[in-house]
């Protein structure tokens, strides 16, 4: 288990992790969601040492991290790179040997990875050779050469065609299903919550919201009501007592209520007994506890 | 993973990622090139006949004339050489001679001999040349008495040499190549690789590979790699030249050697780690100030200035290797890898100011190293306009 324990920096006047704390769990997938700037690539960064914090500690199983715990980590920072001129079966059996693996170990990760990922016939060819696609591919090989305990990665998804994502969230998954720890920052909510158990929400350096997304749900003081209708009065259901907004996308309305308000108003309103198309009553979506996070 | 480890690694890859790229083998010949060029040259071009006046003083002179020129003359060589013996009265009168550049040297009793200066070539060529033919006369009357140890005189220098512009010259010809000569190669060496390492860790930092490396390195374990890498390089590099630069001279006899200036080639080689390893860090360290190749010109400015005083520092102490000057900047680090070798050159630094100075650098380049581990840190994960020093020592810690 990664644990991140009130972690602070400032860079001069920001404060860019004001006390942060979270933890990722083995087996697991931790979604590290916020807005830009609220200090995620700062905390990312922390874990491999990257960053001197003012305060606070990174342990992994309950041990404080040094370099021999950070050989089985395996990291994509957000500003991916690689030695552009160097073949990419010998870059990545670079990258398996700095991590602790012997250099017949990592030359054949380094072939099985570009067996799985498609680039078999490319091991010779150097990094700026191939496509933007397929230099992400072996980004993402080079974070996985060495079979890492504990996955960072840094807005993963951003700059990958659907099939990118795909191949991306497959083997994620398949990560956490065989044992590692798994954490990733992104801006795609639907997605962190389609892959993750888990997330993080950071604000301004501060763990704002976090745990089990289930949980958080659950937790919410709020649920969430879906109607189509052709009927319907935008403005009279938001000034009910029990609602907290109303969004109308011209065939379904969004209706937030209050947990234990009373709901009998809003029922008569809705006129269920006439021409109702869909109604469902769940709880809200991660991109709503998102912003009912950090807007606050 | 233990640090030698890391270091191991990062060597391996810049060593054997450098030796492949046709830039490095590249330089590589074009280095080889210039030594030969430097070396062979003259004699390609030598094609006119060469004329050698030569003032004669007392006994005993004819002899190596007529040998030397023998020597110059080997069957089937078209080109002549031709030393003309001038006879004076007195050394007085000789010196006057060759002062007024009216002779190109004084032979006197078949022992000594008087040049113009210390350098030039001219000069140098003959005192070679008139060498080479007393030894050779010395052989003939040993086979003749049938005595003495031929080895002995194979590598003497059967003639005293004696410059006008200098009492205490003897020697100094070759003295001043070896120095010159070591100190232009330490000089472009230092400042090949050191700007080598700059370019590497620029490199690293454009194309962000950098990070995913950190993760796995400590930053001072990447620089130590890097800087023993590209250095070992360097050294083999630096090491060949020197040696086909000094086999070149034996083999060309453009410049008289004795005997191989096994001495002077170790400090040479001695004076390259130190000072290679000094600019390195240095280079290292700015480096990982700047994101683009495009500012690296600027951070890099005041390191090849100081590089550049060293350069001409020692060019002065070529010729006052003892001056206060000379002196005082043995004792400055990043002047001391120019000066302190030419002095050695000349014998003209006594052991503990050598030792002294040897020390200094290592001393220095221990603290310069943690230094600018610290300013690598701070500045190699601040991408986008170039790092301020002191902002980088600040955001890392020691």
């Amino acid at each position: 288990m990664l644990e991140l324990n009130r972690l602070s920096k400032r860079y001069g006047e920001v404060l860019a992790l004001d006390e942060c704390s979270f933890r990722v769990e083995r087996g697991r997938m931790l979604g590290f969601l916020g807005p830009n700037g609220a200090g995620k690539t700062t905390a990312m960064r922390s874990v491999f040492n990257l960053v001197s914090l003012d305060d606070g500690s990174v342990t992994w199983r309950g041990r404080p991290v040094g370099q021999s715990e950070r050989l089985h980590f395996g990291y994509m920072p957000e500003q991916r790179g690689l030695y552009p001129k160097m073949k990419i079966g010998r870059q990545l059996t670079y990258l398996g040997r700095i991590h602790g693996m012997t250099n017949t170990e990592a030359g054949a990760a380094a072939e099985r990875w570009l067996e799985e990922l498609g680039l078999s016939d490319r091991i010779a060819d150097p990094l700026e050779k191939l496509s933007h696609g397929n230099q992400q591919r072996v980004q993402l090989a080079a974070a996985l050469i060495h079979d890492p305990e504990l996955m960072v990665l840094d807005e993963p998804f951003s700059g990958l065609d659907p099939f990118g994502v795909e191949t991306m969230s497959e083997i994620l998954r398949a990560r956490a299903a065989s044992g590692a720890a798994v954490v990733f920052s992104s801006h795609q909510l639907d997605m962190v919550e389609d892959l993750c158990q888990d997330v993080a929400i950071i604000h301004q350096g501060r763990v704002v919201m976090g745990g089990e997304v289930r949980r958080l749900k659950m937790d919410s003081p709020y649920w969430v009501i879906e109607v189509e209708m052709r009927t319907g009065d935008t403005e009279r259901l938001s000034r009910l007592d029990s609602v907290v907004s109303v969004d109308f996308d011209g065939y379904r309305h969004r209706i937030v209520v209050r947990k234990g308000g009373d709901l009998s108003d809003l029922v008569s309103l809705l006129d269920l007994g006439g021409d109702v198309r869909h109604f469902t009553f769940s709880a809200p979506s991660l991109s709503e506890l998102f912003r009912e996070a950090v807007m606050g | 993973m233990t640090s030698w480890r890391a270091i191991r690694l990062v060597m391996g890859r810049e060593v054997r990622e450098r030796s492949r790229s046709g830039a490095f083998i590249v330089s590589v010949a074009i280095t080889l090139l210039l030594v030969a060029a430097v070396l062979f040259l003259p004699l390609i071009f030598a094609d006119d006949d060469v004329y050698y006046g030569v003032g004669v003083v007392g006994d005993g002179n004819q002899a190596v004339i007529d040998a030397a020129v023998a020597l110059a003359n080997p069957p089937g060589r078209e080109l002549r050489t031709t030393i003309e013996a001038v006879s004076f009265a007195s050394r007085e009168a000789a010196e006057r001679a060759a002062d007024a550049e009216e002779v190109d040297g004084v032979l006197m009793d078949g022992r000594e001999i008087v040049v113009r200066g210390a350098g030039g070539e001219a000069g140098g060529a003959l005192v070679s040349l008139l060498q080479r033919g007393a030894r050779s006369v010395q052989i003939e009357s040993l086979v003749a008495s049938g005595a003495g140890e031929v080895v002995d005189i194979l590598t003497s220098q059967p003639l005293e040499v004696r410059s006008l512009s200098g009492a205490d010259a003897e020697e100094n010809n070759e003295r001043s190549v070896i120095a010159f000569g070591g100190l232009m190669l330490l000089y472009m060496a230092v400042l090949l690789y050191g700007s080598l390492i700059l370019s590497g860790v620029t490199e690293e930092k454009t194309n962000r590979v950098v990070e995913v490396l950190l993760a796995a390195f400590e930053p001072w374990q990447l620089l130590a790699g890097k800087i023993l890498g590209i250095g070992l390089l360097g050294l083999c590099q630096f090491v060949g030249t020197v040696v086909i630069a000094l086999v070149g001279i034996n083999l060309t006899g453009v410049v008289d050697l004795p005997e191989f200036p096994i001495e002077s080639m170790l400090m040479l080689v001695l004076w390259f780690i130190l000072g290679y390893s000094l600019f390195a860090v240095m280079f290292g360290a700015a480096g990982a100030l700047v994101s683009r190749a495009e500012d690296a010109q600027t951070v890099v400015a005041p390191i090849s200035l100081v590089a550049v005083a060293g350069f001409f520092i020692a060019i002065q102490a070529v010729s006052n290797p003892t001056s206060t000057l000379s002196v005082v900047t043995t004792f400055i680090p990043p002047t001391a890898p120019f000066v302190a070798p030419v002095r050695f050159a000349f014998q003209a630094i006594p052991l503990w100011q050598m030792a002294v100075s040897v020390a200094l650098m290592v001393l220095t380049v221990v603290v310069m190293t943690r230094l600018a581990g610290r300013v690598y840190l701070g500045g190699l994960l601040r991408f986008g306009s170039r790092v301020g020093i002191r902002e980088a020592f600040r955001s890392a810690e020691l």
